[in-house]
């Protein structure tokens, strides 16, 4: 079951943000995406960031994918 | 939820207990990628003998060697133009800027990532939401962008909340005043003094600013936004509600900032830093209601870490229920009272420009001041403080000398003041921040002592 830094259990709004979260890392670790598509997804991956670091669910750098 | 009081319930309601946790865990993060990507960061724990595995607490804090401005500023003079403080490579930055340099120093420089920059505006929406301004305000930024950081992450954090938000670089304050009337402004953001300069221009124009649809008036930049008289002065000059918040180029956003309670401070945002307050030349910790040196850890800009710097800032920090709106964010009473380098050795007495301006903003016929430090033939240092009176308040003046440098001395145990008029429009204005203290002291020895 997935948790916060805290340890706690995510609610549903949560688990759906971590996956948006965690989906656009995904999409920025690829290779071979046009530049519109890196950065537009590094932006909005930007703001994820600080939407699931707000609520407490992850805290990390992302500086090795370009945001 | 969109019209909830709080830009993040979750965490601005979080119990104490809680909160501390999640800054451990967030200090123990920040401070391992510290060490392991920035050589500056590295070296000099090293140096001091601390690993980041000896942080198992809070109080294991004081184990981590404070960052000084001095050493940062060493650190890009030895490796221009950053410094080996930077934990990624210069092409990952969106964003350059530096410090004001209004005291005259070489400014510091610095560099924001991608999320670093977002962030950055988050910490302003945090404490504008709390302030009030929704997305059907109109936000109104009287100043001038550039390298300087002031203001920029608000501007961004009004377009992420949704307000319509007007810049207003290049433009005289008259041009303003029109504008903010024209606009249908709800809120208005500068520092306090040139809020004071837009009320001044407003008058001289015969607008009434309490006739417009401004309602927030938010400041930062200046200790001036949490002294009461100042406060008072602008609420009942705008018809509106005024708010202090305060930041610095190092951290790259506010750190503390007013909410619509208004409890006589600042809270701190302490998901996103830890606060310590300490004996200022010491690393002896402070308890509430004592007033100290604020030392910053900003969990924000992980291209830059800070960790444990030493801001000069003077603050006094009370609890988080001496605020009645819910966050249990702790609070700086009065903001920043002032800077421990602003402090000034008068005959023996300290003197705070700041605490000056306190006494000096009560009399409403003042427009402008200054405070002159000067030494006398006798190698006796002398302060005065120059007062110029809005239109139409040349009466005033021989009440309000006696009384105002009665108070001052009252003020600052009985140190004599000399108060004198400067003529109109002779002081000088600011847009940014105000450099308000001009000393002159000069060591010269006198005649009879040759």
């Amino acid at each position: 079951m997935a948790v916060d830094v805290l340890g706690r259990t995510l609610n549903g709004q949560e688990e759906e943000l971590m996956r948006l979260y965690d989906g656009a890392k995904a999409l920025l670790a690829k290779s071979e995406i046009p530049p519109c598509v890196r950065r537009n997804v590094g932006v909005a991956l930007a703001a994820l960031w600080n939407a699931t670091n707000d609520l407490g669910l992850q805290f990390e750098q992302l500086y090795d994918l370009g945001v | 939820m969109s019209d909830s009081e709080y830009w993040n319930p979750k965490i601005e309601t979080l119990p104490r207990e809680d909160l501390q946790r999640l800054q451990l865990l967030k200090l123990q993060r920040l401070v391992d990628w510290g060490y392991a990507k920035s050589p500056f960061l590295k070296r000099k724990y090293d140096q001091a003998g601390f690993k980041p595995e000896q942080l198992k607490s809070l109080d294991d804090i004081r184990r981590i060697p404070f960052i000084e401005r001095q050493e940062w500023l060493d650190e890009q003079k030895r490796h221009p133009l950053f410094g080996e403080t930077l934990t990624a490579g210069q092409d990952e930055a969106i964003r350059y800027h530096s410090t004001s340099g209004t005291s005259g120093a070489t400014p510091l420089r610095v560099l924001d990532g991608t999320k670093d920059w977002q962030w950055i505006s988050e910490m302003w929406a945090l404490g504008f939401w709390a302030f009030g301004v929704r997305p059907t305000d109109t936000v109104y930024f009287a100043f001038s962008y550039g390298s300087f950081i002031g203001f920029w992450g608000a501007h961004y954090c009004c377009e992420k909340l949704g307000a319509l938000t007007i810049a207003s670089g290049g433009q005289t304050t008259e041009g303003r005043v029109k504008q903010i009337e024209e606009l249908g402004v709800t809120t208005v953001c500068a520092t306090p003094t040139y809020v004071l300069r837009l009320q001044q221009v407003a008058s001289e124009l015969g607008i009434d600013l309490r006739k417009t649809q401004v309602n927030k008036v938010i400041m930062s930049g200046e200790p001036a936004g949490s002294i009461p008289a100042v406060k008072r002065m602008i609420e009942d000059v705008w018809g509106a509600k005024s708010a202090d918040t305060a930041g610095m180029t190092e951290i790259g956003t506010i750190m503390i900032f007013e909410c619509s309670h208004q409890p006589g401070g600042t809270h701190i945002i302490e998901d996103h830093f830890i606060e310590e307050v300490l004996e200022p030349g010491s690393d002896r910790s402070l308890g509430y209601g004592e007033k100290g040196e604020r030392v910053v850890t900003s969990f924000g800009r992980g291209f830059i870490p800070l960790i444990r710097y030493r801001t000069g800032d003077l603050v006094e920090k009370v609890p988080y229920s001496e605020c009645s709106c819910g966050r249990t964010y702790d609070i700086y009473k009065g903001g920043i009272i002032g800077r421990a380098d602003d402090m000034k050795l008068i005959r023996g007495t300290n003197v705070f420009p700041s605490a000056v301006e306190a006494i000096v903003r009560e009399h409403s016929e003042i427009d402008e001041f200054q405070i002159v430090l000067t030494k006398a033939e006798n190698l006796i240092d002398e302060i005065t403080v120059r007062c110029e009176l809005k239109t139409g308040s040349d009466g005033a003046w021989s009440q309000l000398q006696p009384a105002l440098s009665r108070e001052l001395a009252d003020g600052h145990e009985g140190l004599r003041f000399n108060v004198e008029r400067a003529g109109a429009g002779e002081l000088p204005r600011f847009e940014l921040k105000a450099k308000r203290l001009v000393d002159q002291r000069e060591w010269k020895i006198p005649q009879e002592a040759r």
